[in-house]
């Protein structure tokens, strides 16, 4: 778990450090694939906690969210519905019951550590 | 053990990129606040500057109406003494053909209302009275022999511009909208035949569905214009017969 806190870490900092900004017109897009990219981060550290992870079902889930995502906002966008609420609605569900998990495993986790 | 390990740089590597993506979206989002706060002051400023211009206005329009109670003040003394009765003639033909002065006399009332047709070209401008629909009335007016013109109150003087100025038209430096009223004295019968004879103005304004309604009248009053006509460039001739050579 500390890897990942440092991976965020290094993350945010590389993100402020670098030049660039996202154009109004795809801030709609950006926060989408944000909140794909929050699930499957959440998602593959919840997996690994239980140690049910796979790399290919990790992988094909964070790439294939985070295009449904962009993609719903896009096709919303053409219909004038904004459908990038239900990547909010979805993701923030899932956000939330991926974290009730890690808080779980974590807690009653002491003798299972050597698992991890 | 080798699985585990690419496991675990796979989730790191997704924190990462989680990371970087909510700094580069925080600070994006920053940044478009502080661009709409921009926005927003600049607002402020115009607003103020409208307002000062709009007491400005007002206070010269004022100015105005003192300095036109005091001119004719001056022109009634003139007239009273020194026996200048051609003088004043002069002043009261000239003021009544610049347009300066009330004037009344038999003409045509012209009324143009926007399209009432369903907006099927999609273009809404295509429905409204632009200024050429109203230069192209005006003109024809003219050429009906019209004296004296209004348009929505306003006198059309030599100098006066028709022009629209996003939804509304500017004359004289003036906003008026639609309903447009146009005031012309001259000859009823031409007039309003030169408006409605086919092919004219008034046909091809209906084409649209432009609402152009033409009332003969035996009294209209059009009222002088009452600004003031800049002729700051102006200075006239001092050898007449080499007048043309400019043009």
């Amino acid at each position: 778990m500390k890897l990942e806190i440092i991976g965020l870490a290094v993350g945010l900092a590389l993100g402020f450090a670098c030049p660039w900004t996202v154009p109004a017109n795809l801030s709609l897009y950006m926060a989408a694939g944000l909140l794909a990219a929050l699930d499957s981060a959440l998602g593959g550290a919840r997996a690994r906690l239980k140690g049910q992870f796979k790399l290919g079902i990790f992988l094909s889930g964070a790439i294939g969210n985070a295009a449904i995502a962009v993609f719903l906002t896009w096709l919303g966008e053409k219909m004038g519905i904004p459908l990038y609420l239900a990547a909010v609605v979805v993701f923030g569900t899932r956000l939330f019951q991926n974290f009730a998990e890690i808080r779980r495993e974590l807690l009653t986790a002491g003798p299972k550590r050597d698992r991890i | 053990m080798e699985k585990r390990k690419r496991g675990e740089l796979a989730v790191v590597a997704a924190f990462v990129l989680l990371g970087f993506l909510l700094a580069l979206q925080l600070k994006s989002v920053r940044l478009h606040t502080a661009v709409d706060a921009t926005s927003a002051s600049r607002l402020e400023t115009l607003q103020n500057l409208y307002n000062d211009l709009v007491n400005e206005r007002d206070g010269l329009a004022s100015q105005l109406a003192t300095a036109q109670s005091e001119l004719e003040e001056y022109r009634k003394a003139a007239a009273d003494g020194e026996g200048s009765e051609a003088l004043k003639q002069e002043v009261e033909y000239l003021s009544l053909v610049a347009g300066l002065t009330d004037v009344e006399g038999p003409g045509v009332m012209v009324i143009l209302r926007d399209s009432t047709a369903e907006n099927t070209t999609g273009d809404e401008a295509d429905y409204l009275i632009h200024d050429s629909d109203l230069l192209s009335v005006v003109n024809e007016l003219r050429d009906a022999g019209a004296q004296a013109l209004s348009l929505n109150g306003e006198r059309i003087l030599a100098t006066s511009e028709i022009r629209c100025a996003g939804s509304v038209v500017l004359i004289n430096g003036q906003r008026v909208t639609a309903p447009f009223i146009l005031y012309a004295i001259g000859d009823p019968t031409t007039l309003y035949n030169a408006l409605t004879m086919r092919g004219g103005v008034v046909d091809v304004l209906s084409q649209w569905k432009i609402q152009v309604d033409v009332t003969m009248s035996e009294k209209l009053l059009i009222e002088g214009y009452k600004g003031t006509v800049a002729t700051d460039y102006l200075s006239p001739a001092t050898q007449a017969d080499e007048g043309g050579e400019a043009g």
